[in-house]
């Protein structure tokens, strides 16, 4: 065995001899690492001692996100104007006294312009408007509440409905309409998007006497 | 077609504007139509000029529905499942207030016969009341004994084929007889489309001149739902005139006047029924259409 050893060595050593000769020749060829800036080839990795280091790496591939500042308000999205083969900004609006078909009414719209490929822009609820229905007593002249009735309200926004589509929506949407669930189909307007927010009576002085 | 397209394509296009809603048990089919402002800006039709005039003759038809009315009967399959579910809910569910109430006043009529009661250890001076919540329970049993609903369906109404207020549960079509070349058809009404007017409003036209007019009617949109192209037979045909063209055009009724007469050659029919009195060339494109129910 000894002998194989001797051998090995020698053919070793021999290619080491080679190899210190041409090393200055493989020093002057640009060399396989990569410059001190980071890994321009995505498939380049660093650390030949450790092998597995940034295996896991992916955030290089996405593109760059733009941080959105958390003190932006609420904006309308703006409304789009009616071509002539389509509708602009649609509201569909649901209202109710029993929520549960309400909302499952809602649900149902949604996903049949979804299932249908028309653009559902947003959707969204009204606040609940609480109704007592007050009845007079017999023999009395006193009102009692005999019942409180609340109406409930959901709103799809549909961005440019075609035309051809549109009767095809309004009919499969009327025909499956439930008991006690009213429908109403209108124009989108700034009106529609103001009377969701609550009423800010202070504002509203401090504003009258700003432009007074 | 050149004449259609032009239509079309000039004019900015209409709000639709609709509101529907449906009462449940009442018979009157008339649907809450509060209809805000169907305002049209003015149509400015572009005429395209033609070199050579279209060899088929253009109509508009509207095909009115009258939507159902109450919901339909539920399957058996359905009503069990709708059992099932209501108990499935029902056990799963917490007390409501009233029940609770329920349950404390029997408590404290068991707690007064029991003898040693003392009415100033009663923990909320709530139970003072004199309405127990058992008297509201039988109050409010008694009104609805009290409450008749009109019964769903009516067996003679039903079989009148020109009545609106039949088969409440289904959607049902307006025929009317018309003539056409020399003889009386049963079809959707239609009316010959002219220069200057718009497809819709030729299919407005024809329900408007119906003999027993007193229809108001939505249209659910500008653009129409369906076509029959008709081919005159070839003794009757000319250079200009192949045949017909019919758009139809989908509208949903909102109410009727009282003042129609009951001998006008109206019929309302179901989708099934169509094709007892309807040509079956016609009711193959017209089926396509018609949504059931």
């Amino acid at each position: 065995m000894n002998f194989v050893f001797r051998k090995l060595q020698a053919s070793f050593t021999q290619q080491a001899f080679v190899f210190s000769q041409t090393l200055p020749v493989c020093r002057a060829a640009p060399s396989v690492q990569c410059p001190a800036w980071g890994a321009a080839f995505v498939n380049e990795r660093q650390h030949h001692s450790m092998p597995t280091h940034e295996i896991g790496r992916w955030k290089h591939l996405m593109k760059k996100r733009v941080q959105k500042k958390k003190k932006d308000r609420f904006q309308m999205k703006p409304i789009v104007a009616a071509t002539d083969s389509a509708y602009g900004t649609l509201n569909v609006q649901v209202s109710g006294y029993d929520m549960t078909l309400v909302e499952h009414y809602t649900q149902y719209i949604h996903n049949l312009c979804n299932q249908l490929g028309i653009n559902v822009g947003l959707c969204y609820a009204l606040p609940t408007k609480t109704m007592e229905v007050m009845l007079m007593q017999e023999k009395g002249t006193k009102m009692y509440v005999d019942a409180v009735l609340k109406t409930h309200e959901r709103v799809v926004q549909l961005i440019s409905l075609d035309t051809t589509l549109c009767p095809v929506l309004m009919d499969v949407v009327l025909k499956n309409q439930p008991e006690g669930v009213k429908l109403s189909v209108k124009e989108f307007t700034e009106a529609d998007f103001k009377d969701r927010f609550k009423e800010r009576p202070e504002m509203r002085e401090l504003m009258s006497q700003i432009n007074y | 077609m050149a004449a259609a397209c032009g239509g079309a394509v000039g004019r900015p296009l209409c709000q639709l504007l609709s509101c529907l809603s449906r009462t449940a048990v009442s018979y009157t089919w008339r649907r809450h139509f509060s209809a805000t402002s169907l305002c049209r800006t003015t149509l400015q039709t572009q005429r395209v000029t033609e070199s050579a005039g279209s060899p088929w003759t253009l109509m508009a038809a509207v095909c009115l529905q009258r939507l159902p009315v109450i919901s339909a009967d539920c399957h058996p399959v359905e009503q069990r499942f709708k059992q099932l579910t209501r108990q499935m809910e029902r056990e799963k569910s917490l007390f409501s207030d009233h029940e609770l109430r329920l349950l404390e006043d029997a408590e404290r009529m068991n707690r007064k016969r029991a003898g040693s009661y003392d009415s100033d250890e009663e923990d909320d001076n709530r139970g003072q009341d004199i309405v127990l919540a058992q008297d509201l329970e039988d109050s409010w049993e008694q009104k609805l004994k009290k409450f008749q609903p009109a019964p769903r369906v009516k067996a003679v109404v039903d079989e009148d084929l020109t009545s609106v207020e039949r088969c409440l549960a289904d959607s049902l079509v307006l025929l009317a007889e018309q003539q056409v070349g020399s003889e009386k058809l049963w079809l959707l009404p239609q009316a010959e489309w002219q220069e200057g007017d718009t497809l819709r409003q030729t299919a407005e036209r024809a329900l408007a001149s119906l003999p027993a007019a007193g229809f108001s009617a939505t249209f659910l949109s500008n653009a129409p739902c369906g076509v029959y192209k008709y081919k005159l037979p070839k003794a009757a045909r000319t250079d200009s005139l192949v045949g017909t063209k019919v758009f139809f055009f989908k509208a949903v009724l909102s109410s009727m006047s009282p003042s129609t007469a009951s001998n006008a050659p109206l019929m309302w029919l179901k989708k099934s029924e169509l094709q007892r009195f309807v040509k079956p060339a016609y009711t193959m494109k017209v089926e396509r259409f018609i949504l059931d129910p």
